[in-house]
């Protein structure tokens, strides 16, 4: 190899830096393995390929996409105050009248989402209603599973709608095009060529060691980068003596190995740790943020944009919705953390300038049956409001509230295929074919 | 499909893959004892080990409450005064909660039988129960007991205990469920998670089992099951084709009639023990075997155990550790204890597998789904911990300092204090760099490493001199851990 990298001295910043200075021009190919063989021959179809997005973190759009994890109570949520059935059906956990924050004649927010309202009226938040999709599944895990792949909900897709975004329009960026806070990576992310990283504290992102020479930091780099005398990726069908090293490569019939996936989650966690490390030190929480679990993690997100993390998707979740059981208190408290952890991370964007670069956008997988329960909770359902909040964004109420008088099976019936908020997305934000990304076209929103 | 492995075909590494799946692995003195067995008799051990209730016996707090009473007594004071008493009681429910967790990693550390430990593991992911939900570390403990009474046992005795468990009637409301108001919760799950898988059901058939499992309440005295015969409903119920008064009971024995409960079984514990998406071919075999013996979960495993499959390039080195199984098994394979309740119990929560708290009623993906470039580094970094680096290392140089001091900076060094070097890394193999990354190799690994590494570790060994010193062993240690090989098992 004519050049040969110090990964002490010099640190990679991306995988495709990583491939260029390692292995372009050198005669290895035929050592490479699968995993790293798929990025270096998507190189050069790169430049030909103009749906191909680098993201460079200082102007572009972000999306951030909030989870509701466990199913929110949309009729909580955006309440049909002007509806006698929805106190019929609600005797006990209704929201009174009175209380409702309203919006139009017919329906309002939550009384605690009061911020959100003030974003509303600024211009800066849309509220979608009765958002769901045909034939409405009502397991949590098939549900969420619907909303991450975007699939048809007879029908199983492999990978995520933002794992097939970054297939389709990010190849060969850096890993941190996709950001999920917390310690998992969401089914959205999954696709063919798996990329995006995760985080939570910024600080114990990183390899520690009481090594003070460095030697001990640049062998745990060398490992923890592709080993150009790996040869096993190419050989499938050897059994013998190579085959039987630490880890067979020949684990998975389908794909990836559990090895080359660790091999290549292990790089983009060298290098990715080494960008968000530098920009939590340079960049403290611009506002003050709510202290909650959603708070902090808008907070990172806040500060990874201020710092100009190469990212165009961050995934952030709340969780606890599920509330089958004496569901007031409990949705109550997941209302206000919700609106105050998205006023500051406003007020954040705002004080950055970077309000007019992000959409944040809210979904769940289900919304809650019509009727109480025995419990004074409520059981899964169906269509839900969804929320979209931006500089950018075209504020207003879209869609029709489903009617209380035709349920479906109980629940709300859903008029705007959630997939249409996706396709509005991609098309008009990430800037991204929306048809090739969700299989078909679906209409567009005239959302931003 | 599923050929049993040949005796002659039982090596070392074999040896070593077995008591990694089966159990959580060894030290390589047990591997080779493990191997000396001999084929039949360490499957054997692996089915039927050793009883070890009387070295783990019940933790102190693990009885009944009288709900009914406590709740007298509470109505008898004063507002202030129950939420201080509610305050204490939740306060002693997180203290024992942490009990538990330890409870449990203890036995699957120090048991003789860690094999059920194992698959007492499999099962509370497939019955996936969390604390967060049910509140009383009491009924943790004995959903726990009730799984490792049957892991090995009857699998419909199983889900029959199951569906009177009082930690499950919490966790997915049965206890909720009336008559006039029949819960869905439980009934939808047993199918779609527990028995069948989704797609072999209809919505339907979710709302007429939900009828049949009305009644199931807790008793309020003692905390066991009571059936309440009048918020059971006896009517007809249509059920997968059959019609009749069915009870929850006649429930279970419908659904384990289906040729898709066999399936569902048999191809999540093969993926839990050997690889993921065996092929149809060998889950129908196994199936059918499972069916064949009445759902008996042991000669299920011994046909899994004995299998040439399970033995095969696909299965071996091939597993991503669950946490859990990293835990226990660093813990194993250094000769440490575990270290203490709330590091290991943070570090479980951190890496996605906290026992008794899985984040929905679906379990653990596990898989891939342990590994993400945040969990991958916070597995380095508690390597560096389990070694004896980071604030241990700190310790030892505060205690050299000031011999009389008593361990105070918050990590309780006589329960874990790192490996001990003279044991870990014996003298005989240390004057030969190669040997000594060799030697370390099959005690972390089971197996060698590809050239690249190896030759990394023996010149970090060599660029130490010819007698590294404990520190650098250490560090050799963490660095060797710190790879995409050490996930793996």
């Amino acid at each position: 190899m004519s050049h040969i990298i110090e990964p002490h001295t010099s640190t990679l910043h991306t995988r495709r830096d990583f491939l260029r200075t390692s292995m372009l021009g050198a005669a290895v190919s035929f050592t490479i393995p699968v995993f790293l063989q798929k990025t270096f021959f998507t190189l050069d179809a790169m430049a030909a390929d103009s749906a191909i997005q680098t993201a460079t973190g200082k102007d572009g759009t972000i999306l951030i996409v909030l989870q509701l994890a466990g199913g929110n109570d949309g009729m909580n949520t955006l309440i049909p105050y002007a509806d006698d059935a929805y106190y019929r059906a609600r005797p006990i956990i209704g929201i009174p009248r009175q209380n409702v924050i309203k919006v139009n004649d017919f329906a309002g927010l939550n009384p605690k989402l009061t911020g959100l309202k003030g974003l509303y009226d600024e211009g800066h938040l849309s509220i979608l209603q009765g958002v769901g999709y045909p034939n409405p599944n009502r397991s949590h895990f098939r549900s969420t599973e619907i909303w991450q792949t975007a699939s048809d909900s007879d029908k199983v897709e492999p990978y995520g709608w933002l794992g097939r975004y970054f297939d389709s329009c990010c190849k060969g960026a850096d890993p941190t095009v996709g950001v999920a806070i917390g310690n998992e990576s969401p089914q959205s992310f999954t696709s063919a060529n798996p990329t995006g990283v995760s985080f939570s504290r910024p600080e114990q992102y990183r390899w520690m060691n009481d090594d003070k020479s460095g030697a001990s930091e640049q062998i745990y780099r060398e490992m923890n980068a592709p080993d150009p005398t790996d040869m096993r990726a190419l050989d499938e069908n050897d059994g013998g003596t190579i085959g039987s090293l630490a880890g067979s490569p020949t684990a998975s019939r389908h794909g990836e190995s559990n090895l080359e996936f660790l091999q290549r989650t292990a790089l983009d966690a060298q290098m990715s740790s080494d960008k968000v490390l530098a920009i939590a030190r340079k960049y403290p929480a611009g506002v003050s943020y709510p202290r909650s679990a959603l708070g902090d993690s808008l907070n990172l997100v806040g500060r990874m944009i201020a710092g100009g993390l190469a990212t165009r998707v961050y995934y952030v979740s709340q969780g606890g919705y599920d509330t089958h059981v004496n569901q007031a208190a409990t949705h109550t408290r997941l209302m206000g953390e919700l609106n105050d952890a998205l006023v500051a991370f406003a007020q954040d964007m705002k004080a950055q300038g970077n309000f007019g670069r992000v959409v944040l956008m809210t979904f769940s997988e289900f919304g809650r049956r019509v009727a109480q329960n025995a419990s004074n909770g409520t059981d899964h359902g169906a269509a839900a409001p969804m929320f979209v909040m931006g500089g950018a964004v075209k504020a207003g109420l879209f869609g029709q509230y489903p009617s209380l008088d035709s349920l479906n099976s109980g629940d709300l019936a859903y008029n705007l295929d959630f997939r249409s908020v996706y396709a509005t997305i991609l098309d008009r934000w990430l800037r991204a074919p929306s048809k090739q990304v969700l299989g078909r076209q679906f209409p567009l929103l005239n959302l931003v | 499909m599923l050929s049993p492995l040949q005796a002659t075909q039982w090596d070392l590494r074999n040896a070593a893959h077995l008591l990694n799946r089966a159990g959580f692995g060894g030290t390589p003195d047990e591997i080779k004892a493990f191997y000396q067995l001999g084929f039949d008799r360490a499957v054997q051990f692996a089915l039927l080990g050793p009883d070890d209730s009387t070295q783990f016996p019940k933790p102190a707090w693990a009885r009944p409450q009288d709900l009914m009473e406590m709740r007298q007594t509470m109505m008898l004071m004063s507002p202030e005064d129950q939420k201080v008493v509610q305050q204490d009681l939740q306060k002693q429910y997180r203290q024992n909660d942490l009990d538990l967790i330890t409870w449990w990693l203890g036995r699957m550390r120090y048991s003789p039988n860690p094999f059920r430990e194992k698959m007492t593991l499999f099962w509370h992911g497939h019955f996936a129960t969390s604390v967060q939900k049910v509140r009383e570390t009491y009924l943790m403990w004995q959903q726990n007991e009730t799984l490792r009474q049957h892991a090995f046992g009857n699998f419909g005795l199983m889900v029959k205990a199951i569906s009177r468990d009082p930690a499950m009637l919490i966790w997915l409301d049965t206890r909720e469920s009336r008559k006039d108001h029949p819960n869905e919760n439980f009934a939808r799950e047993v199918m779609e998670l527990f028995t069948l898988g989704i797609g072999n059901y209809a919505e339907d058939d979710v709302q007429q089992a939900a009828k049949a499992f009305t009644g199931y309440r807790i008793d309020p005295r003692d905390e066991s099951f009571r059936y309440a015969p009048f918020q059971h409903d006896d009517g007809e119920k249509h059920f997968l084709g059959k019609t009749g008064p069915f009870s929850g009971d006649d429930v279970i024995d419908i659904i384990l009639q289906q040729p898709a409960c066999a399936r569902f079984i048999a191809k999540k514990v093969w993926e839990f023990y050997a690889y993921q998406d065996p092929s149809g071919e060998l889950v129908n075999a196994l199936a059918q075997k499972f069916r064949q013996n009445n759902y008996e979960i042991r000669p299920l495993m011994n046909t899994i155990f004995r299998s040439a499959e399970f033995y095969s390039h696909d299965a071996v080195r091939t597993q991503i550790k669950s946490p859990v199984q990293w835990v226990v098994q660093t813990s194993k394979v250094l000769e440490t204890g575990l270290p203490r309740p709330q590091i290991t119990v943070n570090a479980l929560r951190q890496l996605g597998q906290l026992p008794f708290a899985p984040p929905n009623v679906k379990g653990w993906d596990g898989g891939k789904a342990w590994i993400t470039t945040s969990t991958l580094l916070y597995r380095y970094n508690m390597a560096n911990f389990a070694v004896g680096n980071g604030p241990l290392r700190i310790e030892r140089l505060r205690r050299v300092a000031n011999p009389q001091a008593v361990a105070g900076n918050g990590f309780d060094v006589q329960n874990f204090e790192g490996p001990d070097l003279a044991k870990v890394v014996p003298q005989q193999v240390r004057g030969d760099p190669k040997r000594l990354v060799a030697y370390l190799c099959f005690r972390l690994f089971q197996d060698p490493l590809t050239p690249r590494d190896t030759e990394a570790f023996v010149k970090y060994v060599s660029d130490h001199g010819p007698n590294p010193d404990d520190d650098s062993l250490r560090e050799l240690l963490h660095l060797m851990m710190s790879t995409p090989q050490y996930q793996l098992t």
